[in-house]
């Protein structure tokens, strides 16, 4: 536990354990859509999807693969936000979600 | 024109000059520094700098509050996730934004509209961010209101037209995907002001911006400080700490004595990390990961780094400390700053940021077995990748980031508690920044009920420093909203099925209650204006805390409007 009075140093930091599996993702750069899905999207659709949380449960969605992507790329407003994710990345969640089964 | 009348229209003219300049500095820091001694006015969020959220009036009192009634209302415009922000009110003036950073201005006795102010945004932007399009707050001073936008400015609004003074570019929300939507908090001559951030792979900056020019003096890193001033990158490892999270965004206090600006820092990012128990050498973010879920103290005149103290090293829960208001207080002749977090616990701290004491607000918790008095861990609960199940609390916090209320006559801290818990699978996940930042989590998870219990809020009355619990009231789902009391003995509630309640602060005992249709999320204060009391009370539904409602208690919530944001003020007859 430290507390109090931090003495502020001007020297480059000491040298630190690396962080692992901890480089940033650049667009189009290989990816896991697990990793993307809990980074991004599980903050709302719980259990990975399977279930409703702060937004729909996405497992057995009625949207087709189109409005899908749409939504995720436009978002709607005061329910959902739009990303910025590649087209790489978006047929991926498609996959991902219509892959989602009960646990 | 002769000399004499030259020179009177010359004098006439700087008169004019200095009497708007009179007015516009109307609220400056000396009278911030004695709000209290103003009842009649709420100049600052916190209501004061010790951050009481009281107020001394007492027209409205134990004995009368059951005839209160609605005296005006006024309905915002483009209310997506209702109102979460905190009225001001100034010589009977009341002011309050709203989401897309909107401002009114509304005459404080009848609610007539004086001005309204909307910020041009890049909309574009906002449709991409999670934590909007939602404001928390304003400050006033020096004839404006100051107020951080969706997309990363510092805005002036003039007090008296509604007319955009200046605005200031601070954050590249355009890239960083998030900005400003914590109220800013007024210090001497600058304005002060801390970015959205946590989960966001940023660095979380503090800003002080000069109030009457609106040039940026000094901005502070929350993720590992930078050379010069409380340089801790070294509690990083490698470069986690250039997306590190941190972020102040809700307003800190300030202490005049020791000229000393205390803010709370969010949780570094991602939320949950992987590294289980060898935290300090393994994981997303090997380190303590300062001054993530920290309190930090400093210079309001410079940004410098006075001192610190990380309430949660390695926060791997998401607890930010930037949730709880710091309040001051004194007794038996000693100062105390007692700031409540998302933990559930609530630490108390002398006026140099010592740890004088913690105690526990919620019953479920064990993130930790416990925290001592002194502030040290104890049986952290590190995690892996994988899944875990019956993490306590639950992400949105035993305790939320509205506002308790401290009230000086009867010596009690008030305060919502949330009883509640999430199961989640903890992933590897990689920041992403490109083409522009995105969240960072690092879990999927639900929200569950207690082992043996079921989820529910309560607020009770204790004593600030130990803890003592003198009374409390239980609530089916935690209210979401801040609290109010004051020297007519109330303690007022807004809880989130959308009544307004009354407390007799002294032993809890209902008074008075009122349904205002819609949750509250909001803030609520109360002034006078025309000679008579207002109590004044945000409501609307839809915050991040509040949208898993819908499907985790059902009932009201599946059917409450999210787009929908009203201030109701309220009067005796």
């Amino acid at each position: 536990m430290q507390s109090g009075r931090h003495v502020g140093g001007d020297a480059e930091p000491a040298a630190a354990p690396g962080a692992q599996d901890q480089t940033s993702a650049a667009a189009g750069e290989s990816f896991d859509v697990n990793k993307l899905f809990a980074g991004s999207c599980g903050w709302c659709h719980s259990k990975g999807g399977r279930e409703a949380g702060k937004g729909p449960m996405l497992m057995g969605t009625a949207l087709t693969d189109a409005e899908i992507i749409s939504r995720i790329r436009n978002g709607k407003t005061g329910q959902m936000p739009a990303f910025a994710f590649t087209e790489e990345q978006l047929r991926s969640i498609v996959v991902y979600i219509r892959a989602l089964k009960p646990e | 024109m002769n000399v004499r009348s030259r020179l009177v229209a010359i004098s006439g003219a700087v008169l004019l000059a200095f009497g708007a300049e009179a007015g516009a500095a109307d609220v400056d820091h000396q009278r911030l520094l004695k709000a209290d001694k103003e009842p009649d006015n709420w100049m600052t969020y916190h209501g004061s700098y010790n951050s009481w959220h009281y107020s001394a009036l007492k027209d409205i009192n134990t004995s009368n509050v059951k005839g209160l009634k609605e005296a005006w209302s006024h309905v915002a415009s483009r209310s997506t996730r209702g109102l979460q922000s905190y009225p001001l009110v100034v010589d009977g003036v009341l002011y309050y934004s709203g989401s897309y950073n909107q401002v009114w201005a509304l005459d404080g006795a009848t609610g007539e509209v004086r001005w309204q102010y909307k910020q041009k945004l890049n909309d574009d932007l906002v449709a991409k961010q999670t934590h909007s399009p939602y404001n928390r707050g304003i400050a006033i001073g020096y004839g404006n209101v100051y107020m951080g936008t969706l997309d990363g400015k510092l805005v002036a609004i003039d007090m008296n037209t509604g007319k955009l003074k200046w605005e200031t570019k601070l954050v590249n929300s355009e890239k960083l995907t998030v900005g400003f939507t914590g109220a800013p908090l007024l210090v001497k001559d600058k304005v002060i002001i801390g970015a959205q951030g946590g989960e966001w792979p940023d660095r979380g900056p503090i800003f002080g911006v000069d109030a009457r020019t609106g040039k940026q003096v000094w901005r502070f890193y929350t993720a590992g400080g930078e050379e010069g001033n409380g340089d801790a990158r070294n509690t990083w490892g490698g470069d986690s700490w250039k997306t590190g999270g941190g972020g102040g965004w809700m307003p800190g206090g300030y202490d005049a004595e020791t000229n000393t600006v205390w803010w709370g820092t969010a949780n570094p990012a991602p939320l949950y990390d992987w590294s289980g128990p060898d935290y300090k050498t393994n994981g997303a973010r090997p380190g303590d990961n300062l001054y993530t879920t920290s309190v930090i103290l400093l210079d309001p005149d410079t940004g410098k780094l006075k001192g610190y103290h990380q309430e949660l090293p390695h926060d791997a829960w998401d607890f930010d400390s930037a949730t709880g208001e710091f309040i001051i207080l004194k007794r038996d002749g000693k100062k105390y700053v007692v700031h409540p977090s998302k933990s559930g616990f609530v630490w108390v701290y002398d006026d140099q940021g010592k740890v004088q004491n913690v105690w526990r607000l919620v019953q479920n918790i064990n993130f930790v077995k416990d925290i001592t008095p002194k502030g040290e861990l104890v049986g952290r609960r590190d995690m892996t990748a994988g899944k875990h199940t019956n993490l306590c609390p639950f992400i949105a916090g035993g305790m939320s980031w509205n506002m308790g209320s401290y009230n000086p006559q009867t010596g009690l801290l008030y305060k919502v508690g949330n009883e509640w818990c999430m199961d989640l699978e903890i992933e590897k996940t990689t920041p992403v920044l490109e083409p522009m930042a995105q969240l960072n989590i690092g879990a999927n998870f639900n929200i569950t009920h207690p082992t043996g219990g079921k989820a529910h809020g309560h607020v009770s009355g204790r004593d600030p420093i130990t803890g003592t619990k003198k009374w409390e009231v239980k609530f089916d789902e935690p209210p979401l909203a801040s609290l109010l009391s004051t020297g007519g003995n109330l303690l007022f509630v807004p809880d989130a099925r959308g009544w307004l309640h009354a407390y007799d602060a002294r032993d809890g005992k209902e008074l008075w209650k009122h349904n205002n249709g819609q949750g509250h999320n909001g803030g609520i204060i109360t002034y006078r204006a025309g000679g008579k009391q207002y109590v004044a009370v945000m409501t609307g539904w839809g915050g991040l805390a509040g949208d898993d409602y819908a499907t985790f208690f059902g009932g009201t919530f599946a059917q409450m409007p999210k787009d929908s944001g009203i201030i109701k003020v309220f009067a005796l007859p």
